[in-house]
């Protein structure tokens, strides 16, 4: 067996330089083994040209999942929404809560009216003034010493707690205002991104539908054309036939003829 | 001017998408004919197809551009098609039609070819993939890459991971193989 294949297929595909191309091709004159087997596999390789694949349908395109694409937004836009202003709401409620607990806010409704107080330091004594009213008959001066300061400190600090309360209002309006425009500008944000989803969306069923009548155009001309060809070639068929029939009713009447003249 | 493979993979690597997909037409054809004759089934092809360029989109980033794209396409779709075989557990299978469809043939018809012609050509085919079903993936795919996508045996060699003179010596024996398939089922045997 010769030892020349690893040239033989470079040669086969054309892929030797000149040296070894001439000196394959020297061997090639005096080896009938590996010309047959050249002229073989040469003749193999015509014969894969055949083998294709099935026509298929491809028209792949990577694209955005719009699902992906709109539930995305739908969330952020919700977010926008909502998180900033109830945030802010919840927030304003924990420090109103922490400031009545720092001012410590009684409110109590007596004989006198409403009575809101608030400050450590009379704590204790209003405490024992309103919880336990036996006890205000164990320390009556004490409870009517402080009685006096307990109003004065009351107009201040109900002065002050409503300043602070008007604050916090204030602060929490325009943190909503703030988080309302937020939320418009996501908003418009979102809309223009739906839009393009939708757009890309669309274009990309337009280039599908596209696609898919050039491909049946293509089907419609191709039957066309095989139906043609058949009917042509059918024609030509009867074409033949009728003239091979013609050819033997000339040939038959020639050779009555001459067969009469004969005769004759 | 068209742009050069090169030139949309950067693009698509700036998170252009349509670069990406224009990659994805000039080579989705390519794609689909390599896992077709790697695997043999039509549909299972074309999954391949969309899956490669679906990696290949997920790992653009780590493409460096040290391979030619198409190489790297290549690759992805012969690691695919490995996939396919382990989880499938069966060998590549040749589909041959049952029938002969003469209007599905005649699309594929050139302008000179008559019918006869036509049908003679499809019966070499449908002999081939019989053929190539016959061949060890090894062989089978160095034959594909080789004649059907004009690879050089560098190319091959640097894909597959072996030597230039396995690829060679695999393409010689395929090529062995198939000939004497073909000769046995009187397949070309007048062109010998």
């Amino acid at each position: 067996m010769c030892e020349e294949k690893d040239l033989l297929v470079s040669f086969l595909y054309d892929d030797l330089g000149n040296a070894d191309r001439a000196r394959f091709e020297h061997h090639l004159r005096r080896c009938t083994e590996c010309r047959d087997e050249l002229h073989a596999l040469q003749g193999v390789r015509a014969d894969l040209t055949a083998w294709a694949p099935p026509a298929s349908e491809l028209g792949f395109r990577i694209v955005q999942d719009p699902k992906v694409v709109a539930l995305t937004p739908r969330r952020a836009e919700w977010r926008g929404w909502w998180t900033p202003a109830a945030g802010l709401a919840a927030a304003a409620v924990l420090v109103l809560a922490a400031a009545s607990a720092i001012a410590h806010v009684e409110i109590h409704r007596g004989p006198d009216g409403v009575t809101v107080r608030t400050g450590w330091n009379s704590a204790p004594a209003a405490t024992v003034a309103a919880e336990a009213p036996a006890a205000t008959a164990v320390q009556p001066v004490a409870a009517m010493s402080v009685e006096p300061r307990r109003g004065a400190d009351e107009a201040a600090t109900l002065a002050a707690i409503e300043a602070r309360l008007r604050a916090l209002e204030s602060s929490h309006d325009s943190a909503v205002r703030a988080a309302s425009a937020l939320s418009a500008r996501a908003s418009d944000a979102e809309l223009i991104r739906r839009v393009r989803d939708m757009l890309t969306v669309s274009e990309s069923k337009e280039h599908a539908e596209m696609a898919l009548r050039v491909a049946q155009l293509n089907r419609d001309f191709d039957a066309q054309r095989t139906a043609d060809l058949q009917r042509i070639q059918s024609s030509f068929a009867r074409m033949n036939a009728n003239f091979d029939a013609d050819a033997l009713a000339h040939r038959e009447l020639a050779n009555y003829v001459a067969s009469s003249t004969k005769q004759k | 001017m068209a742009s050069t493979d090169e030139e949309l993979v950067a693009r698509s690597r700036g998170g252009d998408l349509d670069s990406f997909n224009q990659l994805v037409v000039r080579w989705e054809r390519p794609i689909y004919a390599l896992a077709y004759r790697t695997i043999g089934r039509e549909e299972d092809a074309r999954d391949v197809c969309q899956e490669t360029f679906l990696r290949a989109f997920r790992a653009l980033k780590g493409f460096k551009g040290e391979a030619k794209f198409s190489s790297w396409l290549y690759r992805i779709t012969l690691n695919l098609c490995r996939d396919w075989v382990r989880r499938e557990r069966r060998q590549p299978i040749a589909q041959a039609p049952e029938g002969v469809d003469l209007i599905e043939l005649a699309s594929e018809q050139t302008p000179s070819e008559t019918i006869e012609d036509l049908v003679a050509r499809n019966e070499i085919s449908e002999a081939v993939a019989r053929a190539m079903a016959t061949l060890p993936d090894d062989q089978r795919t160095a034959i594909v890459l080789k004649e059907y996508h004009g690879l050089t045996f560098q190319e091959i060699a640097d894909m597959l991971d072996c030597p230039l003179s396995t690829v060679k010596t695999r393409l010689y024996q395929g090529l062995t193989v198939l000939r004497r398939q073909l000769d046995r089922e009187g397949v070309g045997k007048a062109r010998w």
